[in-house]
């Protein structure tokens, strides 16, 4: 009875202000950004290339930019990060290596995004001599998602109850017909949501590409990888430490398209849970 | 030790003793289990029961720490010998947890899935409808491979977890506490389809319930903290005990 006392009391009524102070000042920073970009948003701002007059500049390239560096870092990230999960959770020998492995990996996770810039700038940009290209910060991006998909992705792992394993195997399958038959499947709705996750959090990371050296003044789109290296953040960045007046608008407008970016990708993850697990959960 | 006048055992230990990590789980036990014989193996709580029966199909060695010493004998071969694919093993000697441990999915997927990781190919609809008959999970018709697993009453479940282990075709067939937390109905359900099944294989099941190992079984072991107290003909052993230490945990007198 005290427990429902309290459910009741106190800490629903501090639960109910807490909730509402933080939807509140969500919307508020939304709206305000809205406001700011009122002026600029439009079809137009979405397609055009940034100008030295605000009123013509657009997010046309910054956006191809995140939209190459979301595919590509997919395309490298997810694999590895995954794959890495896997081998820890279902492969390693329960030993110092893999226990070291593991602590090393959770801790990178932590590693402030600016100083995988610098480490990107050495390996990739002048190590591998890919300059300021989309491959570039691609590769940095992918390096600072790969610990947080597989911290992400081990949760997911590990919450597979050990009997499914083991009926599987007591029913005659291998460890790679164990892992991917029930083990994946039974833990895919959380590696979906952990890739997303890691994901969302570096599409939206600034401090790396500027340090790689991102260029906020590009007349065209990037059309492949080895082209210079342009992204949403780094463009807002530029814009809103522009003294005139007029770029605010232009940064508060590029933030709105990050934000779609994002929205569209949760729609995306949205959609993959309710098609393949919807009616099993 | 046996209690059977056949040829050669079909399982057999010599000295096993099984560790996790600093923990002794099984001391010096040797064993042999006939061939087309069901062996009960009783004892109290933490005795060895399951590890016994996981050492029988490699099923300890998944669990990180574990470590076997002795002898595991399947026919003439050494079990844990190099060249043994656990996996093999896993496929002859079929085994049903003490929780039904269904996967998520089908009835049909429970069944299909020993069959699909060992490349069986051809009617695997018609090996379900097979083995879910000598269940008797097939009397609710063709209808209950499609309904969801986890949707089955407990006792069904656990019909279904030997169904999936017996769609291998296994020779022996390992049960842990078969009918353990079922209604009544249901355990008899459960004990009614042991019954059938020893007519084709070998079964060494473990249990706490004293009566299901007297009914069911030919040859009932007794365990405890983990050394083999007792083996013999299950009448005999229950009847006339030759050691005090197993008198007095049938009648309940075990501190």
């Amino acid at each position: 009875m005290a427990v429902g006392d309290l459910a009741h009391g106190p800490i629903r009524t501090v639960g109910t202000i807490a909730a509402t102070v933080t939807v509140t000042a969500l919307l508020l920073l939304t709206v305000a950004l809205l406001v700011e970009a009122r002026g600029v948003l439009g079809v137009r701002f979405f397609l055009d290339p940034p100008s030295r007059v605000a009123e013509l500049g657009g997010v046309g390239p910054a956006l191809t930019g995140s939209l190459w560096l979301t595919f590509l870092v997919t395309l490298f990230a997810v694999p590895v990060g995954v794959g890495t999960a896997v081998y820890l959770t279902d492969y390693a020998p329960p030993n110092r290596t893999a226990r070291v492995l593991g602590s090393v990996l959770a801790n990178l996770a932590g590693v402030p995004s600016i100083v995988y810039g610098m480490a990107g700038l050495a390996l990739f940009a002048r190590g591998l001599g890919l300059g300021p290209s989309i491959l570039a910060g691609a590769l940095t991006l992918s390096a600072l998602a790969i610990p947080m998909i597989v911290a992400n992705c081990r949760n997911a792992l590990d919450a597979v109850p050990d009997e499914i394993r083991w009926a599987a195997f007591s029913l005659g399958a291998t460890r790679w017909q164990v892992v991917c038959h029930q083990v994946l499947p039974a833990a895919a709705p959380g590696i979906v949501a952990g890739c997303c996750t890691a994901l969302l959090r570096v599409v939206g990371a600034a401090a790396p590409l500027l340090i790689l050296g991102a260029v906020s003044f590009t007349t065209f789109a990037p059309g492949s990888p080895t082209d210079p290296l342009t992204a949403l953040p780094t463009q807002i960045f530029a814009w809103a430490a522009r003294p005139q007046e007029g770029f605010l608008a232009l940064a508060a407008g590029a933030s709105v398209g990050l934000l779609l970016l994002m929205a569209l990708m949760h729609l995306v993850l949205y959609a993959l849970r309710r098609s393949q697990w919807g009616e099993s959960r | 030790m046996s209690g059977s006048g056949s040829a050669l055992p079909v399982l057999s230990t010599e000295s096993l003793t099984v560790w996790f990590g600093e923990r002794r789980a099984l001391t010096d036990v040797t064993i042999e289990i006939p061939r087309a014989q069901v062996v009960s193996i009783i004892g109290p709580t933490g005795s060895g029961k399951t590890t016994l029966l996981r050492s029988f199909n490699r099923m300890n060695e998944l669990i990180p720490g574990a470590n076997t010493e002795g002898t595991v004998r399947f026919g003439g071969i050494d079990l844990y010998d190099e060249a043994v694919d656990p996996v093999e093993v896993r496929r002859r000697i079929g085994m049903v947890f003490q929780q039904a441990m269904l996967f998520p999915g089908s009835v049909f997927d429970n069944v299909a899935f020993g069959l699909r990781a060992k490349g069986v190919e051809g009617d695997l609809h018609g090996l379900a409808e097979e083995v879910l008959t000598k269940v008797g999970l097939w009397s609710r018709g063709a209808e209950v491979l499609e309904s969801r697993a986890l949707d089955l009453s407990a006792g069904e479940q656990r019909l279904l977890a030997i169904a999936r282990a017996l769609a291998l075709k296994p020779d022996v067939l390992l049960l842990d506490e078969p009918a353990a937390a079922l209604d009544p109905t249901a355990a008899a359900s459960v004990e009614s389809v042991i019954h059938v099944l020893r007519q084709n294989h070998t079964i060494v099941l473990a249990t706490s319930d004293h009566s299901q190992a007297g009914r069911l079984s030919d040859l009932t072991a007794y365990l405890d903290s983990g050394r083999l107290m007792e083996y013999g003909a299950t009448l005999e052993l229950f009847t006339n005990p030759r050691s005090e230490r197993t008198e007095s945990y049938l009648t309940g007198r075990l501190p």
